[in-house]
């Protein structure tokens, strides 16, 4: 776009250039001839005043030999008076080398540059630029009919300086105003020509961010159809790929529930009982029921997870969140650990609270298990509407691992610590209720979850 | 004395363990495989809370909790596989108490079932055993609300929720108030149980259940009960 401007202000510009010099150009031959006519006709009148002759001398190198010379002057005749008598036109001064002697109407012969007072005496004519009492003027200067008699005029130029001024400053608005056209046709037509593009661009996006039903709207369109086809296509398996490994998990952790409850429902009964087991077996069921209490927790978050992807609508009510973040964080953990600011006692928003619920305790539960213990949970007003920050005393997570750790069994970079899918239900409801979710360092160390949320006042 | 319970799942190996663990938790445990077995049994010897899988072979859960209610107001648990489907509240408006979600658990269950056979508590001024609220009277003891002289069919969860609500006079019940107090849940309790049972005893209170005028409902806080 920006080159569309910079090649109009080019463009222009040499043209303006080149505008310039040939107007400019012209205009001074053209003055500068018609000063010589003029300053050539005032000669002839003179020659006329003085000798009575029609026929004009020709310059001195045209001349054949001797024509003009010996021609003798009128009598009585006053050369200031002639010079007074020539009819008034543009020329600022004339002057008149006769007879030996300088004549001047106006005008000082001794402004005349030497060398070319000579040259139009020795019979040559003559005209340059110059400057005379500040003002430019072009001297003309033609020889009379005898030797060593010339006339000379000035002719202002301030005339063709302010025509040429004026068209300078014409040249330069239309180079400008033609850059600016060209910056407007520019983004105009970049921006015609890469909507498609930039429509592709921001599709592409949603998809990638998780918006798998996202489509591009441009199968019709003549240049972008087959790319907006093929697009569509891609985006449509891959959104059907992802609903049928969804199924596919809900159903395995589906058909999980009869087995699992009848192995918990039995390990309860065995617990109950475990004083009345021979002590060999005590340990090995310890273990078990361990083990069994976690693949209970895996499967009831796939189950979570799965029925997110069947596009579950869930409920909303209106939740004070410090209530809310209080009974969930304080229950996670197993003891008081969340401080409520002031400001963020009566904050609400609209929330399914089983899914807020999941949140708090999911973070707090990472933080007790997976991060050296939970370290305190803020809520206060600000960002969105609330901040709630859950802080550990862990190792703090990496600024690599900062996205990836939301993700379904995200790993840490070093693959030391298996996630699972604790945060990645986080991240989920988060989002769920238009809200963000980042982690950082804690300023004591440790790594802090900051939940931004919409709520309000109520 | 053991409460009883019947347990209605077309699952055998569900009903064998949850038998066990349910026994061994104190309580006298009946089954039933299908619907049908489950209305023949709770006519038999009624039991004390009705223990209902939503997944049944002959007719569906809700269709036998409709029936149940037609005969009894004997407490129903149901049991869904999901706690944010629409079936919880199908569940619930065909007349069920309370509900739980697989896999769930003897001792979580207990839990349940004691919340629901609690008694109803003293209201919070424990002299007045009668509430006079519009028509409509309430006599705590009795377990019994009459309309015109006329006894009102409700179940005995509705009819804690009602006591519950006239115990406050007036005042603003919040819903994780009321789901503590009637079904002994914590703040996580599903507060669309409060408002399928609020919705059923409009059906039974109010003269025009579209435009309740007894039982009331404050937007965002909860409900109260005016005369």
């Amino acid at each position: 776009m920006l080159a569309y401007g910079l090649l109009a202000l080019g463009l222009s510009t040499v043209l303006a250039l080149v505008t310039f010099n040939v107007v400019a150009n012209y205009l001074t031959n053209q003055r500068e001839s018609s000063a010589v006519v003029e300053t050539a006709d005032n000669a002839a009148a003179l020659h006329y005043g003085l000798f009575s002759s029609a026929s004009q001398c020709l310059p001195n190198r045209d001349r054949k030999s001797n024509e003009c010379s010996g021609i003798a002057p009128r009598p009585n005749v006053d050369v200031l008076d002639l010079l007074y008598s020539l009819p008034s036109t543009d020329s600022a001064a004339s002057m008149l080398y006769y007879d030996g002697q300088w004549f001047s109407a106006t005008g000082r012969p001794e402004d005349l540059p030497a060398d070319m007072a000579t040259a139009v005496r020795a019979g040559s004519e003559q005209y340059r630029r110059m400057k005379v009492g500040g003002q430019q003027v072009l001297a003309v200067g033609v020889p009379m009919a005898r030797p060593d008699e010339a006339f000379f005029e000035w002719h202002p130029l301030s005339n063709l300086d302010n025509t040429l001024r004026t068209l300078k400053i014409t040249l330069v608005v239309a180079a400008i105003l033609t850059a600016l056209l060209g910056l407007a046709v520019g983004k105009l037509a970049s921006t015609v020509a890469l909507r498609p593009l930039a429509k592709l661009t921001q599709v592409a996006a949603a998809v990638a961010r998780g918006r798998l039903d996202a489509r591009l709207q441009a199968e019709d369109d003549p240049d972008l159809g087959g790319l907006a086809r093929s697009f569509n296509q891609t985006a449509a398996t891959l959104e059907q790929r992802v609903i049928a490994d969804a199924r596919f998990a809900g159903d395995i952790s589906h058909e999980l529930r009869t087995p699992l409850m009848t192995m918990l429902n039995s390990m309860q009964l065995i617990q109950n009982h475990c004083g009345e087991l021979p002590p060999a077996v005590r340990e090995p069921v310890e273990l078990l029921g361990d083990d069994l209490e976690r693949f209970r927790r895996l499967v009831l978050d796939l189950l979570e997870i799965s029925r997110d992807d069947g596009g579950d609508q869930g409920s909303r009510e209106i939740v004070r969140i410090a209530d809310l973040t209080r009974a969930a964080a304080d229950a996670a953990a197993g003891r008081e650990v969340t401080t409520v600011a002031q400001d963020a006692e009566g904050l609400t928003l609209q929330a399914d609270k089983r899914r807020l619920e999941r949140v708090i305790a999911n973070l707090v539960e990472n933080a007790e298990y997976h991060a050296g213990g939970c370290k305190g949970v803020l809520v206060q007003a600000g960002g969105l509407g609330v901040i709630i920050y859950v802080d550990d005393a862990g190792p703090g997570v990496p600024v690599a691992d900062r996205e990836r750790i939301f993700e379904r069994f995200g790993r840490s970079e070093d693959n030391r610590r298996g996630i699972g899918l604790g945060l990645a239900i986080v991240a989920r409801h988060v989002e769920w209720h238009h809200g963000t979710i980042r982690v950082k360092d804690r300023p004591e160390g440790g790594a802090r979850f900051i939940v931004e949320l919409p709520a309000k006042t109520s | 004395m053991a409460h009883s319970l019947l347990l209605v799942d077309d699952e055998p190996r569900i009903r064998r363990v949850l038998r066990l663990a349910l026994e061994d938790e104190g309580y006298d445990v009946a089954e039933a495989a299908n619907g049908l077995d489950a209305l023949a049994a709770l006519r038999r010897e009624p039991p004390d809370v009705v223990l209902l899988d939503l997944m049944l072979p002959d007719r569906d859960g809700f269709t036998v909790c409709r029936e149940i209610r037609r005969t009894s107001d004997v407490p129903v648990i149901m049991v869904t596989a999901r706690a944010d489907s629409h079936d919880v509240v199908a569940g619930l408006e065909a007349g069920a108490d309370d509900y739980v979600t697989k896999p769930l658990v003897a001792k979580e269950l207990s839990a349940r079932i004691r919340a629901l056979l609690r008694r109803v508590e003293p209201a919070s001024t424990p002299q007045s055993d009668t509430f006079l609220v519009g028509d409509l009277e309430i006599h705590v003891a009795a377990a019994e609300v009459l309309r015109d002289g006329e006894v009102l069919p409700l179940t005995r969860t509705e009819f804690k929720l009602l006591v519950e609500l006239a115990g406050a006079e007036g005042k603003v019940c919040s819903r994780e108030h009321l789901l503590s107090k009637v079904w002994g849940y914590g703040y996580f309790g599903d507060s669309r149980i409060v408002d399928v049972h609020v919705r059923r005893l409009r059906l039974k209170i109010e003269r025009d259940p579209a435009g309740p005028k007894h039982l009331v409902t404050a937007r965002g806080l909860g409900y109260r009960l005016v005369s």
